[in-house]
């Protein structure tokens, strides 16, 4: 048996991460779940040996953080040798297409617009949380 | 013409008193046409005076030729009488006869031709009379030989008597001839005089023909070179002013951009916490439930341990309050929807298609058959236009429209909505949408174009959006909108739009 997928989520709005982790955890995903709200740390965590070199691992990604924008990791994630299999989720307000097609186009493997009303919401997360329940993620070599 | 008359003339007087340079110029030209005319009536008058000269001239010659002729036939006459003297032939006689009797003749002659002339009427009396004196004397002599009295014939011609009359006579011819020639050449002077005079008047006219051209040339000149220079002018403001236009409308179009952009982020930033705030509203809701089932188990084992006060909080309290929150978010959310649709419908790319308004107005009455049944409306479909616009946003512009013209229907009648078009001058079109609904009061004739704001009963859904977004799409197309309206009386809705709509490559309007 493998190791358990870790969901590391960057995102500043702390509001957004505990419904985000709340409704996961509704859906029955018991997965380790470590927070960011910003982008850096974020980066020194994601590359640091510790985690380049252990399990696999799943990246919840919010666009608009306060030192640098999701894009920016976005783009290093995939363009690292052994994170660019790592699956990434957006997880954003943004539904510009522009923004979307760019996201795309860096790499990224599900872009999600967060719904404002809430049950939708809390339905997305939930989905989400049955995907990931079931989806593959790549070892880290 | 005669009415014209007066005008032109005060007119023209006004021209004089101006100091402009058409003034200068006129002033100028009229001089020079004086000059011209002084010049020739300088020249006439030489020319009378030298023709008058020359006639004076012919008759003084005539009148010396007179008198020669006269002193020649009274010496034909005086040689013919010597011949006889001498010879004693009639032949001389006859020649002396002839000479006689032309001789007053000649003299007649000679008085016509001195006229009144004073010199020739002096010499005119002593030549007569010496004439006459001489002729006496030749024909006693000639007597005297023809009676055959020879030698006292001879001693008369001796005495020196007729010698002595033909010697005044020469003298008196002399004097006269001398007399005309001083005359003559007195009077060739004075045309010589007239002539120089007429020479200099010319020249000087002419010189100042030349100098008054000259500065007309020179007013000219300067008047083209200031038009000249005022045209270079001109060009340059116009130049400034086209690079002045670039330079504006590239810092509206930086501006339009920025402020759609800054809609986009501030709405969009608005949602984030929004979420947050309906969230936890049905988190909250949720724990409320889970303690209102908690109450519940407790008042049925132990009702004396449950406060009233904290029923009502759990029942009725913070339902309200949630219910209140939760509205005022779902609000707060549509709005910045709005704003979102807005600014994302302002960056759209436009696409300039034919579009055919009758058969667009009737699609949008089939699709909203429904409510128009429900509310008793009907749509008509006047006179059409086709032009060139964005499919899209005209078929939004005139679904809204049309939408709103039947929501808001009149209370005591029946609604009836009309759709027209028509080509105007100047390359644009209007499409007006009438209908006879409840009417606009006048004062909120520009309020309901504003976004969020409503006028009138608000007795119908809605949220203040659709005539903001149509005045915006109609603007982004280039055209305008304008609504006329009294309170109860029906609008009407009417569009301008370029017949053609002009894109640049972004497919914005230019």
């Amino acid at each position: 048996m493998s190791k358990p997928v870790r969901i590391v989520m960057v995102e500043d709005d702390l509001g957004h991460a505990k419904l985000i982790e709340k409704n996961i955890r509704r859906a029955n995903i018991s997965n380790e779940i470590v927070h960011f709200d910003h982008g850096q740390p974020a980066l020194d965590y994601l590359f640091s040996e510790e985690v380049r070199a252990n399990g696999p691992m799943l990246i919840l990604l919010d666009l608009n953080l306060p030192d640098m924008q999701g894009t920016d990791i976005l783009a290093e994630v995939k363009r690292d040798e052994r994170l660019k299999r790592v699956p990434v989720v957006v997880l954003t307000t943004t539904d510009d297409k522009t923004e979307i097609q760019r996201c795309y186009d860096l790499g990224c493997n599900v872009y999600i617009t967060k719904p404002v009303d809430y049950e939708s919401f809390a339905g997305a997360i939930r989905q989400l949380g049955l995907f990931l329940s079931v989806m593959q993620a790549p070892e880290i070599e | 013409m005669s009415s014209n008359f007066p005008k032109t003339l005060s007119r023209f007087g006004r021209f004089l008193s101006e100091g402009t340079l058409g003034r200068s110029i006129f002033l100028l030209l009229a001089a020079a046409i004086a000059l011209l005319l002084l010049v020739n009536l300088s020249t006439f008058i030489l020319i009378q005076r030298t023709a008058a000269f020359n006639e004076q001239v012919d008759t003084t010659w005539q009148l010396r030729r007179a008198a020669r002729t006269v002193l020649l036939n009274i010496k034909d006459a005086e040689t013919a009488q010597r011949g006889y003297l001498l010879t004693g032939q009639t032949s001389f006689l006859r020649t002396y006869d002839q000479s006689a009797e032309a001789a007053p003749l000649l003299l007649d002659r000679l008085t016509e031709l001195a006229g009144d002339d004073d010199v020739g009427q002096a010499s005119l009396e002593s030549l007569t009379r010496l004439s006459r004196d001489k002729f006496l004397e030749m024909s006693s002599i000639t007597d005297l030989s023809r009676r055959g009295q020879t030698a006292q014939a001879l001693d008369r011609v001796r005495s020196g008597r007729g010698k002595a009359l033909m010697g005044q006579m020469d003298t008196e011819i002399s004097t006269l001839d001398s007399q005309l020639g001083a005359r003559l050449s007195a009077q060739q002077a004075s045309s010589e005089g007239s002539a120089v005079f007429t020479i200099i008047v010319n020249a000087l006219a002419g010189v100042l023909i030349l100098v008054l051209g000259a500065i007309v040339a020179i007013l000219i000149r300067r008047y083209l070179m200031d038009l000249a220079s005022a045209r270079a002018d001109l060009d340059r403001v116009n130049a400034g002013l086209e690079d002045t236009i670039k330079a504006r409308t590239a810092a509206l179009t930086r501006a339009n951009e920025e402020v759609q952009r800054f809609a986009y982020i501030v709405s969009h930033d608005l949602r984030s916490p929004l979420v947050n705030v309906m969230g936890y509203t049905a988190e909250l809701e949720q724990a409320g439930r889970t303690i209102d089932l908690q109450l519940t188990k407790v008042e049925t084992v132990a009702p004396d341990l449950i406060e009233k006060d904290a029923i009502v909080a759990a029942r009725e309290d913070m339902p309200e309050a949630i219910g209140f929150i939760r509205a005022s978010t779902e609000k707060m959310d549509r709005l910045i929807n709005a704003i979102l649709k807005l600014s994302r419908d302002g960056r759209r790319g436009l696409v300039a298609k034919t579009i055919d308004v009758g058969d667009m107005a009737r699609a949008a009455a089939d699709s909203m058959r429904h409510q128009l049944e429900e509310t008793g409306t009907e749509v008509v479909i006047g006179e059409m236009v086709t032009f060139e616009s964005d499919r899209l946003a005209i078929e939004q512009i005139i679904g809204n429209l049309i939408e709103n013209a039947a929501k808001y229907s009149h209370a005591s009648r029946p609604n009836r909505i009309e759709v027209s078009g028509r080509d105007l001058a100047g390359g644009w079109v209007e499409i007006a949408i009438a209908d006879h609904g409840r009417g606009i009061a006048p004062k909120d004739h520009e309020r309901i174009f504003e976004l969020f704001r409503r006028s009138g009963r608000q007795d119908r859904p809605g949220e203040g959006l659709g005539l903001a977004f149509v005045r915006n799409s109609v603007r982004r197309l280039g055209g305008s909108i304008d609504v006329e309206s009294a309170l109860g009386e029906g609008s009407t809705f009417r569009m301008k739009f370029p017949k053609r709509l002009i894109l640049d490559e972004a497919g914005d309007t230019q």
